[in-house]
This record gives structure tokens, sequence and C-alpha cells, in this order.
């Protein structure tokens, strides 16, 4: 699978490292951090993002916001997104699913979890866009 | 005074006396609330003295509380950083080890020189150079033995290096512990919030606010096990798919 450049967005440092660390370990070793989704926001007009993994609850703009304010602006509409959260109630995944979420993973996660999710994804955007 | 006048007064005699019929009835049941007016002060002075405490001790243990997160993310990131440097350390020797490993080419000739040696000692057991090369082969025997050890330390090695990242892993209890704490407070500080609007608005009329809890928590949240949550996340997801959401 070719690279890509993935954009973590988590307010905790050591989450952020966590996810840097599971996926250089499953073979993506290109990644962008942003600590909130204002932040987020800003990174994906500064730099080239591929993809984007996401938790929900962070200061100045949490992650539901964030991901409606990609799926409603058309220049990153089609980005995909996966979320990975502590939140795990039915109530909120159906939230989530409805803000357009690609996927979805409630903590703790595993690398091969990530991997599995991120290629999935992938694969799904790959036959949708051909 | 006329008929008229004289209705009149009757009439109000009546209602005087209506008024003061309902008022024997009522007096008892006015008693009785003020009765329990006086019995229920001294209790709800109780719940304002708890509620104000609650008030006073809350937001020090949220405080402290937030000083526990902020020392788990410290230890967390020092964890973090340790794994860090040992992962690297061991791609070095990894790196290192593949590299001295003894390749199969190597053991063949090891195999041919070990009978020559081994025929030149019998032949000539009593020359000194003979024992000398006899004892140093035997000497880089033991090194190559040990080398040999070298394919299985990779395999050790990286099934060290797999350990980190299971501990490294493992540190997303820190967030997770965090998060959950978080949501708790901020549901215990709604309550108390709420139940001190309550207890100032039972003495205080004119200031009276309305009172509107709203708690992190869905009506139908549960508390579910790992593993269930996991399916029924890929349960929705999979709906979601099939547009059955």
């Amino acid at each position: 699978m070719a690279s890509i450049n993935i954009l973590i967005v988590d307010d905790s440092i050591t989450i952020r490292r966590i996810i840097k660390n599971a996926l250089k370990t499953v073979g993506f070793p290109d990644t962008i951090e942003a600590s909130n989704g204002k932040e987020a926001l800003q990174k994906l007009t500064t730099d080239n993002i591929d993809f984007v993994i996401t938790d929900w609850n962070m200061p100045e703009m949490n992650g539901l916001d964030f991901i409606k304010e990609v799926r409603a602006n058309p220049v990153y509409s089609n980005i995909p997104i996966l979320m990975i959260t502590t939140r795990g109630t039915e109530h909120d995944v159906i939230e989530a699913l409805q803000a357009k979420v690609n996927s979805y993973i409630v903590k703790p996660f595993t690398p091969q979890e990530l991997k599995e999710k991120i290629e999935g994804i992938l694969k799904t955007v790959q036959v949708n866009t051909q | 005074m006329n008929q008229q006048e004289l209705d009149g007064i009757l009439r109000k005699a009546t209602e005087l006396k209506v008024f003061c019929e309902y008022g024997q009835r009522t007096i008892p049941v006015l008693d009785d609330i003020a009765a329990f007016v006086n019995e229920i002060s001294p209790a709800i002075e109780d719940l304002k003295a708890v509620v104000d405490m609650a008030m006073t001790n809350i937001p020090k243990a949220s405080d402290q509380l937030g000083r526990v997160t902020q020392a788990t993310e410290q230890a967390s990131t020092n964890i973090l950083n340790v794994l860090d440097r040992m992962v690297a350390t061991l791609d070095d020797v990894i790196s290192a080890v593949a590299m001295g490993m003894v390749s199969s080419d190597l053991g063949a000739a090891q195999k041919k020189l070990a009978t020559v040696i081994k025929s030149l000692l019998e032949k000539m057991g009593n020359d000194d150079d003979i024992i000398k090369l006899s004892e140093h082969w035997e000497a880089y025997l033991k090194t190559m033995r040990m080398s040999s050890h070298a394919n299985n330390l990779e395999k050790l090695l990286k099934a060290l290096q797999a350990d980190c990242t299971e501990i490294m892993m493992a540190l997303q209890v820190q967030d997770i512990t965090q998060q959950h704490i978080g949501t708790a407070m901020g549901a215990i500080e709604t309550v108390a919030e709420g139940l001190s609007k309550l207890t100032s608005s039972v003495f205080d009329i004119s200031g009276k606010e309305e009172i509107s809890i709203i708690l992190p928590f869905h009506k139908n949240d549960k508390v579910v096990a790992e593993e269930d949550r996991k399916k029924m996340v890929e349960l929705l997801l999979q709906k979601a798919k099939s547009g059955q959401l």
C-alpha cells in the first residue's frame, strides 16, 4: 500500500504518541499532529493530508464539530476520517456516523485493529471513487 | 333600612358565615402546613449546609483529581520517552546482530577445518604448534557457539520490541481514566449546582432561578464490557454501510 500522510487529532500528547507509534509499527510512518479540531482544520489547509484520525472530546473544537466542518467544506469533504474515542455508547456511535465519520474505534485499541480499520476505509474509498 | 338593604346585609352575612365555616375547616390544614414547615426547616437548613460544603469541596476534589491526571500524564510521557529510546536501541542491536550472524557457508567451512585439525592432532599430536593450533581452535569454536545463538537473539530482540509496543499501547489507560474522571466530575458538579439553586430558591423566593440539570449521559447509556462495546460498534458500522441507520 502506498505511503499516506495521516493527521492525528487529539488533545492528549500521550495518545498522539501512542497512535503515532502504533501507525509506525503497522506501516504508516508519515504523520502530522494537531491538538484540537481548530488546529486540525488549519493543518488541512497547510499540509497535504490523506487521512484523518480524530478524538471526540477536545477543547476549542471537539472531534464531532471538526468532522462536521470538514464534511461541509467541498475541498476536504471526501477525506477519510477515523474516530478513536473513549465514548462508546450506542448514542455516541450513531451521532458520529450521522456526522459522516468513516469508521469508529472505542479506546483501548491495538495496532492491528488500527491497521485493519485504515485499510478497510481506504479500500472502501477507492471502490467509491472508481 | 329598606328591604333591598336588608337583603344585601343578609347576603353579606351568609357569605361571612360560609367564609367562617371554610376558615374553620382550613385552619387545621394551615396548622398542619405550618407544623410541616417547622419540621422540614431544620432539614432544609441541614441540606443547605451539606450543599454549601459540597460546593466548597467539589471544586477542591476536582482540582485534586486534575492534579492526579496531570501526574499520570507526566508519568506516561516519561514511560513513552524511555520506551522510544528502548525501541531505537533495539533497532540498532537487531541490525548489528543481523550483520554479525554466521552464514551457512561459514558453517560448512568450519566443519571442514575442524576435520583437518582433528586429523593433524591425531597424526602430529606432540608438535607444539599443532597443540597451540588445537587450543586456539577450541577457543574459536567456543566463540562461534556463542554467536550461533545470534539467530535466536534476533527473534528475542524483536519479541522485546513487540513487548515495548504493548506497554506503549497499555498507556492508553491514562487517557481513558482521565476522560471518565472528567465526565463523572462534570456530572457531580452539575448536580451540586442544581442542588445549590434548589436550596437557595427555597429560602429566597424573589431570586428564584429556573433549575435545569443536564448531565453528560444519555438516558439509554449503559456500562457494557469492552468486547460487547466493540461488537455493538461494528454492528452499527455495518448498518450505516448498508444504509440502515
